[in-house]
């Protein structure tokens, strides 16, 4: 480093994140097992993964809040290692800790201002309020707060310093529906601004709608990276054919030669389909009893590709 | 770096007067403590306190003219005759902390060794008062005493005035146990304060996440800790002010605030967190740190010298209030703001402070500002 400046890598200035073979272990435990990848600026980056996966180990190491045991992982190519870089570093990174809450008796804008004091570039706080919506809330405790506002909040106190690069670990966690899509709802906001947002889940479809590209992790190992749809080709498996409320009889109403067809649990059928197979099949549902029945072609999802490397699939806890 | 301890003293103390529970624990009940002994210890007796040590004994047992003696005083109706052990060698000490104690005056009767031998064998004895002879109540005593003392060596001998009584001046603070009382409450609040406050702020801090969030910004672990040493003083002073207040406002205690008192907060406002800090690394889970913080506070508060001075407790207990920070605070807010004597002040402040930077250090070094 020379002037406080960061020395970007040969021939990648717009690698915000850039890990080689990173580990870090725990006595004998091994929580992350020489991982590699980078973040371009402006992409939204998922690392998915179960609980215990390494995913909440490699973020804070990226936060400069745990040494890595070995490897190499540059922020903004500053070395994570280095105890000057690290101030660098924390200047200009934006970070919401997994299940993070605020100060229970500070308003949500004496919260957003409380941590941006510890910045010397800070944002306004009404600004940070109306970008992730609590306009309404700005003058309320935090402690009052249901969870997915004060999810909210922590995000907001994320951004406070405008950073180059947002770290949001397991942002939806224990959160309802409503509230994980309204979360979705302000990182939506932060892609379509440009920024930088390194993010971990276990849920399968919050990475698949939100990540440019998803970094798979299980047993402190990346097995698969892409960008969803890459993944998905590459691992997801084939399309399914669904006919709804077909039940045990509709099994036997099908036409010859779909032999893989099944029955699943809530009495739908499903077809696999190969490549260029759709419109035959459906021509030939038409001679059946199940021409009136519901139609739906499924498309895998990274749920999919998670079973097929992984041969289990992550639970709505994340286990 | 100014900025940013100010927001953390601002951040705490907006957290704290928000909070009914913190202003009833900082504020309303020390002074609810105050106004309760205040009232149970602060009834004086309408007769004359006096404390008497009999120390002519044969077989462990008072002989019959010094009883006789101890019987006539009492017959007189108008003395509350507390009674000190004669294996007690320093009676003096020891009346001027139980008075102070239980309101009283100071003054001890003391019939020797050897009284009845010398009354049967030279029909001669005296009897020693201490008493602070400027004390106008002592003084009237002090004549009934006399007057009991004539008409007891009248019943012994009608023609002889064999028995008299030797006066001996004793310099008395004249302190009442509220006075005594008022300095322990302060550094009870400091003390609970300081040591809740650090085991919240680090352990719930921590378990919310607040701190990880913290270290991952520009602030450092020693901007954090004088954040929350700042806001600590604030609170100290604003429990010593509002104590001292109601102390004067409600019983006339009058207090000096010196260098001494101020030494005194600022080590208090280092110490307390200090142990804080300490109890909240070992014990990570903020409800235990809770539990550890109560299981640490409430034997130092009734220990050392809170409620009564430390020479009522038995003697092991006494040794081990050596070892109590709160000892040094309390005794040196009493020795600086009610008993003025300096000396014992700037020894105290010292030790106070000398153990405010032993506990600070260690807590800071101990605290994980980082995971690991």
């Amino acid at each position: 480093m020379t002037n406080g400046q960061p020395t970007p890598f040969p021939g990648q200035s717009d690698k915000i994140v850039q890990v080689d073979n990173l580990s870090k272990k725990y006595g004998e435990n091994v929580a992350v097992n020489g991982i590699s990848f980078s973040l371009t600026k402006g992409e939204v980056f998922a690392f998915l993964g179960p609980n215990g996966a390494g995913k909440t180990t490699t973020v804070e190491i990226l936060e400069c809040l745990r040494n890595p045991t070995g490897g190499q992982a540059n922020v903004l190519g500053y070395d994570v290692s280095k105890r000057s870089d690290q101030a660098e570093i924390r200047k200009r990174i934006g970070v919401l800790p997994q299940d993070f809450n605020a100060i229970d008796r500070l308003t949500v804008r004496e919260n957003i201002n409380y941590f941006g004091a510890m910045f010397k570039r800070q944002l306004d706080a009404d600004k940070l309020i109306e970008l992730v919506d609590l306009k309404d809330k700005r003058d309320e405790q935090f402690k009052s707060l249901s969870g997915g506002l004060k999810q909210r909040v922590g995000l907001a106190v994320s951004l406070v310093n405008d950073p180059d690069v947002v770290f949001l670990d397991e942002p939806t966690t224990g959160l309802d529906p409503r509230a994980r899509r309204d979360v979705w709802g302000v990182v939506e906001r932060l892609k379509s601004q440009g920024k930088t947002v390194f993010l971990t889940t276990h849920y399968m479809d919050e990475a698949e709608y939100l990540a440019d590209i998803v970094s798979i992790i299980d047993h402190g190992q990346i097995i698969a990276s892409g960008t969803p749809d890459q993944l998905i080709d590459a691992h997801g498996g084939k399309k399914t054919l669904i006919i709804r409320d077909a039940g045990q009889e509709g099994l036997k109403q099908l036409p010859p030669g779909l032999p893989k067809a099944e029955l699943r649990n809530a009495g739908d059928i499903a077809v696999p389909l190969n490549n260029g197979e759709l419109t035959s099949i459906l021509m030939s549902l038409g001679t059946t009893p199940l021409h009136d029945k519901e139609i739906e072609v499924r498309r895998p999802t990274l749920d999919d590709v998670f079973l097929n490397l992984t041969g289990r699939r992550v639970s709505e806890e994340g286990n | 770096m100014r900025s940013r301890i100010y927001t953390i003293i601002s951040g705490h103390f907006k957290s704290w007067y928000r909070s009914k529970s913190n202003i009833f624990w900082t504020i309303a009940f020390p002074l609810l403590l105050i106004v309760l002994f205040g009232a149970i210890f602060g009834n004086g007796s309408t007769k004359f306190d006096l404390y008497v040590q009999n120390q002519d004994l044969v077989a462990n047992a008072p002989t019959s003219l010094s009883q006789g003696y101890v019987n006539n005083l009492t017959s007189t109706g108008a003395f509350s005759i507390h009674v000190v052990a004669a294996e007690q060698t320093d009676p003096i000490t020891y009346i001027k902390n139980d008075a102070q104690l239980h309101n009283r005056g100071q003054r001890l009767l003391v019939i020797p060794l050897g009284f009845q031998t010398t009354l049967n064998t030279t029909h001669q004895a005296k009897i020693q008062l201490y008493m602070d002879q400027s004390d106008q109540a002592s003084a009237s005593l002090a004549g009934i005493v006399n007057a009991a003392t004539v008409s007891y060596a009248a019943r012994l001998s009608p023609t002889a005035d064999n028995v008299s009584v030797q006066q001996v001046g004793i310099v008395t603070r004249n302190i009442r146990y509220i006075d005594f009382f008022i300095p322990g409450v302060i550094g009870m609040t400091l003390l609970t304060t300081g040591v809740f406050g650090a085991v919240n702020t680090n352990g719930r801090y921590r378990e919310l996440k607040i701190i990880k969030k913290l270290a991952t910004t520009p602030l450092s672990k020693i901007e954090w800790i004088l954040g929350m040493v700042g806001y600590q003083m604030i609170l100290a002073t604003i429990s010593l002010v509002v104590i001292l207040f109601f102390g004067y406002a409600i019983f006339g205690v009058t207090a000096t605030i010196d260098l001494y008192t101020v030494g005194l907060v600022v080590a208090a406002a280092l110490l307390f967190p200090g142990i804080g800090m300490v109890l909240a690394n070992f014990v990570k889970e903020a409800e235990s740190a809770d539990a550890a913080a109560n299981a640490i506070t409430f034997p130092m508060m009734f220990l050392a010298g809170t409620f009564w001075p430390r020479e009522t407790l038995p003697d092991i207990m006494k040794i081990i209030a050596n070892f109590m920070p709160l000892t040094y605070v309390n005794d040196g807010l009493r020795d600086a703001l009610i008993y003025a004597e300096p000396a014992q002040a700037l020894t105290n402040t010292i030790i106070a402070l000398g153990l405010a930077a032993f506990f600070i250090v260690l807590g800071s070094v101990l605290m994980n500002w980082k995971e690991e």
